[in-house]
């Protein structure tokens, strides 16, 4: 179980957003910065782990169309680059941005 | 300085949503969830709360059996309005199909029925919505868990070791997606017979789930003879006394204090559209 829920999730300016966690805590995420991690089988190989997607070549002004919840565990992005199928957990928005 | 929330959509304070929802699973089938759902929707309206109860399985629903229906969901547009037994709000696939006739369909089919349940149903003001999981840890389950915004679950259990291993994978589920697991409840726990108590299906094993699991053990319930008759007829068990009645109202409130007691939920189900700011 999750120690960490979202408080507030606000976009912060065109590129990025900022979340309050229910532990008090305030991370601030750029897009383009979690576009290099998406954790989809499109940037991710399933089988080996290993990165399939460029991340020098992720646009810095990348944005995003919408923000999601999914369940109480996670966000999924949807970048304008067509990107929309990593699942980011809770965890991982924790453990890679502090 | 994070300027003012744009386009969020908050489900949870967008209205019709409930309070909490509660997800009543095991992983394993034939050990009663539905018949725990069914008692602890009616104990819950006992003590006051406005309760949802939504039928899952798609395959095999039961709960109209068991709360016949006062008064027929509806259809406008595409909104759908839920049935009503005893004051309770329900939704189940038994309303789609006649008794006998079975739900001849592929997984992408039954998460779409699934998915217009959650979104499509205008269940209005409710302070606890109860969901009545399939068997299993597959597809639909995980749909649940990520649309239905859970606030818990509560596993169902019988004593004997086949159920408690199939109960485990559950809630390996329920850990997986981050729902906390509210407790476990011991179902068909023991029998009076003859003046004594016989437990066909041995003890403790809820008990044992419970430690292990390091979740509260919310209680057990009786093998009771009246349970099973009035569940048939779709009659309630609260309109007499009887020893599995007091053993959901004992399970009810426990389930209440463990709601109270969760640490914050945090936002809930959210969709936040990304609007153009100034540079």
């Amino acid at each position: 179980m999750s120690v960490y829920q979202i408080k507030e999730i606000k976009q912060k300016d065109n590129y990025s957003f900022s979340i309050l966690w229910t532990d008090g805590k305030a991370v601030d995420y750029r897009l383009s910065d979690l576009q290099k991690l998406c954790p989809c089988a499109n940037c991710v190989d399933e089988s080996t782990g290993e990165r399939k997607n460029n991340p020098d070549l992720v646009d810095e002004q990348v944005r995003a169309v919408k923000v999601q919840s999914v369940g109480r565990y996670a966000v999924r992005i949807t970048f304008t680059s067509g990107c929309s199928l990593g699942i980011y957990s809770f965890e991982d928005l924790r453990r890679y941005f502090t | 300085m994070p300027l003012p929330m744009f386009g969020l959509k908050n489900e949870s304070a967008a209205g019709g949503k409930p309070v909490h929802t509660i997800a009543i699973a095991s992983g394993k089938g034939g050990v009663g969830k539905s018949t725990v759902a069914v008692n602890l929707a009616l104990a819950l309206k006992r003590q006051g709360l406005r309760v949802g109860l939504m039928d899952t399985d798609i395959y095999g629903p039961s709960i109209r059996k068991m709360l016949p229906e006062d008064r027929m969901p509806g259809q406008k547009g595409d909104r759908l309005s839920p049935a009503l037994s005893r004051g309770i709000r329900l939704m189940s696939m038994a309303y789609f199909r006649q008794e006998n006739e079975a739900s001849v369909i592929r997984a992408p089919i039954a998460n779409g029925v699934i998915s217009q349940f959650i979104h499509q149903v205008d269940w209005g003001e409710l302070d606890c919505q109860i969901i009545d999981f399939p068997p299993g840890t597959g597809d639909i389950q995980l749909t649940l868990a990520q649309q239905a915004n859970i606030t818990g679950a509560v596993m169902v259990t019988t004593p004997q070791e086949i159920a408690l291993m199939d109960v485990k994978k559950s809630m390996h589920l329920f850990d997986q997606v981050k729902i906390p697991v509210l407790g476990i409840i011991e179902n068909m726990s023991g029998l009076q017979s003859g003046g004594e108590t016989v437990y066909p299906f041995g003890k403790g094993g809820g008990k044992r789930l419970a430690r292990e699991g390091g979740v509260p053990y919310l209680g057990e319930i009786p093998i009771d003879p009246l349970l099973c008759q009035k569940s048939d007829r779709g009659e309630s068990i609260f309109e007499e006394e009887g020893p599995s009645t007091s053993a959901f109202l004992a399970i009810a409130e426990r389930i209440q204090e463990q709601l109270k007691g969760l640490s914050e939920l945090g936002v809930g189900a959210f969709e936040m559209q990304w609007q153009e700011m100034g540079e």
